[in-house]
């Protein structure tokens, strides 16, 4: 649940982007400034969360007028060592907030931060992660709650999508790239798993929207509709012309126990009454035409529809 | 006892006017006794405070048994006193139980010795044994006010639940009894704990029954099922009953069951067992009282940004004035970007939290140019909305009836999109 500093939207003086480089973090740069909100974007290069001058270099880029967005990870975190380097990252930012207090913290969280077998999941389920990723989300949600003296929001995305996704997990980009690459896209089994899958896009919306409303609390950036693996891939060929094939494979292990995933958006509904997200099959679409226009030598897309 | 006794209810909000009222059309001497010398005025001048079926015929039958007054001291003419004050929740169902302490002190200070002083309000258990004075019992007695219902719930009662602060063997105070058995009744009497935890229990059961409601009516939704064919099965079996609440809705509303049930969570906090489904009970309430922000955010709101909204109904259920935790005004106070119309037979458009609400005389009016009409209190006049003359007037084709006030059938021979709890 969110809660609202400002009713009407006022945008902060400045935001600030840590973790600008990826793909969430560049996403949200882009929309910020879309929304005329000058936006300082803080990669790797600038700022390393995980070297001894990390805090010290960090504190010289705040002013205490800004609006950070922590989206910086080593994502995603499969082990203890990367859960601890992650909570080291936290930790360093937090030290750099205790000297220049920001007037307003975002933290890109995870839907992994809930249990698996909870139905519907809403912003009311408690948090019980089964990963390191999870876990390493839900410590850092914690760790600047407590530790952080400005509102704090968590926003917790759900699979996401989107063209510049670097990442070939299984779902919605990698089905995209087997396709443009003249492969058959291939599912586990059938792909009965449903999933909501939420656009990069939304996600960076949303973001802004709680910038601008300097929001504090919880919100799970879903969509509200599960779909199944096996039909996203279906989506997905048909942007192909011709339509792409899409090639059920035997599973090599048992299918998850977790074959559905709901989530109910109303807390949404709620915080940002005129946000809607975007239909999977029309997001799908757009990355694909984005994809298309910008791929060229890098990722050729050899049939398009 | 020889001749009638007299009673007296004090504090003259929703209970103990009501009660007052019923008792007195049992042919009882009753004096109605309020802090307030303005409420008394409007009281005696016939001007009730709240809005209950027959509740304004059944007093002007009965004005020449009952008195109005703010003096306590007229108490001590009274054989029985009933210490009957509304009970106040916040958001989180906790009590406010600072008027019933102030008014059950008065009422004992100007009592006789030998009158009965019996707290008829709402309270935790502990409360009335904790309030016994040396020479003064307390008793306390169940009340099973239901809001739309009041009238015929305090003059035709199942029961009479009473709690003892000595050993409910022993008979009750002949005047009490004289009362009580005037309603031909069983009347069961036992330990003060006992009682004060039988209204909660009662509510508890009747929660567990609308959850279960709620839980299959949402699974009928998605899997092609009726709720409504079902429900009538259901009744015809014995062990569950033709009156037991069976009836979809949206969450619980009106405050007392949401009171029962954070006593619940609170005292098995407190003592060490297992409350995890009066959590659940709560949870599924949340859950269902969106239903309506949910549809209409995924039917209209995310491809009609300029969507004009229609809200019939404002009470938290038919024939009460009441709106604690209004499932209606908890829909309209999320759809602030859309302009709306409203309309309730009883609550005023102002009681709607939206800066951009216009209030309509009918129905149909509010109905007028919308693109979707919730009716959200299942008030009677809205049964005769002809669907008709509503997709006649509206602009879209989008009703949500969570209530099935409509007649479905006829509501899609209409070419209204309608839909209701319970089916898909």
């Amino acid at each position: 649940m969110l809660n609202h500093a400002h009713d009407v939207p006022k945008a902060p003086e400045r935001v600030v982007v840590i973790g600008a480089g990826g793909f969430v973090g560049g996403a949200i740069g882009v929309e910020a400034a879309r929304a005329g909100i000058p936006v300082r974007g803080l990669t790797r290069k600038d700022v390393d969360l995980l070297a001894v001058d990390g805090a010290e270099r960090l504190k010289l880029e705040l002013r205490p007028t800004d609006a950070v967005v922590f989206v910086s990870a080593i994502a995603p975190a499969k082990n203890s060592n990367q859960l601890l380097a992650n909570l080291r990252m936290a930790e360093t930012a937090l030290r750099a907030f205790a000297e220049v207090t920001p007037a307003h913290l975002l933290y890109i969280s995870s839907d992994a931060v809930y249990a698996d077998d909870v139905h519907p999941v809403t912003e009311r389920s408690a948090l019980a992660p089964s990963t390191p990723h999870g876990m390493m989300h839900a410590a850092r949600e914690l760790m600047f709650k407590t530790d952080c003296p400005c509102p704090f929001a968590a926003l917790r995305p759900t699979l996401i999508y989107g063209a510049g996704d670097p990442h070939s997990g299984y779902g919605p980009n990698r089905f995209r790239r087997q396709g443009a690459n003249g492969e058959p896209i291939t599912l586990f089994g059938e792909g009965e798993e449903q999933r909501d899958h939420v656009a990069v896009e939304d996600v960076a919306r949303l973001a802004v929207r709680i910038l601008s409303h300097r929001s504090a609390g919880a919100l799970n950036a879903v969509t509200g509709v599960a779909t199944s693996f096996g039909d996203i891939a279906r989506l997905v060929a048909a942007n192909f012309e011709p339509k792409a094939e899409v090639r059920p494979l035997p599973r090599t292990q048992p299918r998850p126990h977790l074959l559905h995933r709901f989530f109910d958006i109303t807390e949404c509904h709620k915080a940002f009454p005129d946000f809607h997200f975007e239909p999977l099959a029309a997001g799908l679409a757009r990355v694909h035409r984005e994809a298309a226009a910008t791929a060229g030598a890098q990722e050729p897309m050899r049939r398009s529809a | 006892m020889s001749a009638l006794p007299k009673l007296a209810y004090v504090g003259m909000t929703h209970l103990g006017l009501c009660s007052a009222i019923s008792a007195a059309s049992k042919g009882f001497a009753m004096l109605g006794f309020d802090l307030d010398p303005a409420l008394v005025e409007a009281i005696s001048t016939g001007k009730l405070p709240v809005n209950e079926p027959e509740l304004d015929d059944l007093l002007r039958g009965n004005r020449e048994r009952i008195a109005f007054g703010a003096d306590a001291k007229r108490l001590i003419e009274c054989d029985v006193i009933y210490v009957a004050p509304d009970v106040p929740t916040d958001d989180m169902g906790q009590s406010d139980l600072g008027m019933l302490e102030r008014l059950l002190d008065l009422a004992i200070e100007n009592a006789r010795d030998d009158a009965t002083v019996v707290v008829l309000s709402q309270v935790p258990p502990g409360f009335t044994r904790a309030r016994q004075r040396p020479g003064r019992p307390v008793y306390y007695q169940v009340e099973t006010l239901v809001f739309g219902r009041a009238v015929e719930r305090a003059t035709r009662p199942e029961r009479f639940i009473v709690g003892c602060p000595g050993d409910p063997a022993e008979p009750l105070p002949a005047a009490m009894q004289t009362y009580l058995e005037a309603f031909g009744c069983p009347i069961l009497p036992m330990r003060l704990e006992s009682a004060e935890l039988a209204k909660i229990s009662i509510n508890c059961c009747l929660v567990a029954s609308v959850t279960v409601a709620n839980t299959l009516s949402e699974l009928c939704e998605r899997i092609g099922a009726d709720w409504s064919e079902i429900v009538p099965a259901l009744k015809l079996d014995a062990r569950i009953g033709p009156r037991s609440y069976l009836a979809p809705g949206l969450g619980i509303a009106g405050g007392n069951l949401e009171r029962d049930l954070a006593t619940v969570i609170r005292f098995s906090e407190a003592h060490g067992t297992d409350a995890d489904v009066i959590r659940a009970f709560v949870g599924n309430s949340h859950h269902r009282k969106d239903w309506p922000l949910r549809v209409i955010h995924a039917e209209i709101l995310a491809y009609l940004p300029e969507a004009r909204l229609g809200v019939l109904g404002l009470a938290y259920k038919e024939n009460t004035h009441s709106v604690k935790n209004s499932p209606s005004l908890a829909f309209i106070r999320h759809l602030k970007p859309w302009p709306i119309r409203v309309y309730d037979p009883v609550v005023p458009a102002s009681a709607a939290p939206h800066p951009s609400v216009t209030g309509a005389t009918t129905a149909l009016e509010a109905a007028e140019g919308v693109d979707a009409l919730a009716i959200m209190t299942p008030w009677p006049e809205f049964r005769s909305i002809a669907p008709q003359e509503l997709a006649g007037v509206m602009r879209g084709r989008l009703v949500l009836d969570p209530y099935r006030v409509l007649d479905a059938k006829a509501a899609r021979a209409a070419g209204l999109d309608h839909r209701t709890l319970g089916v898909a």
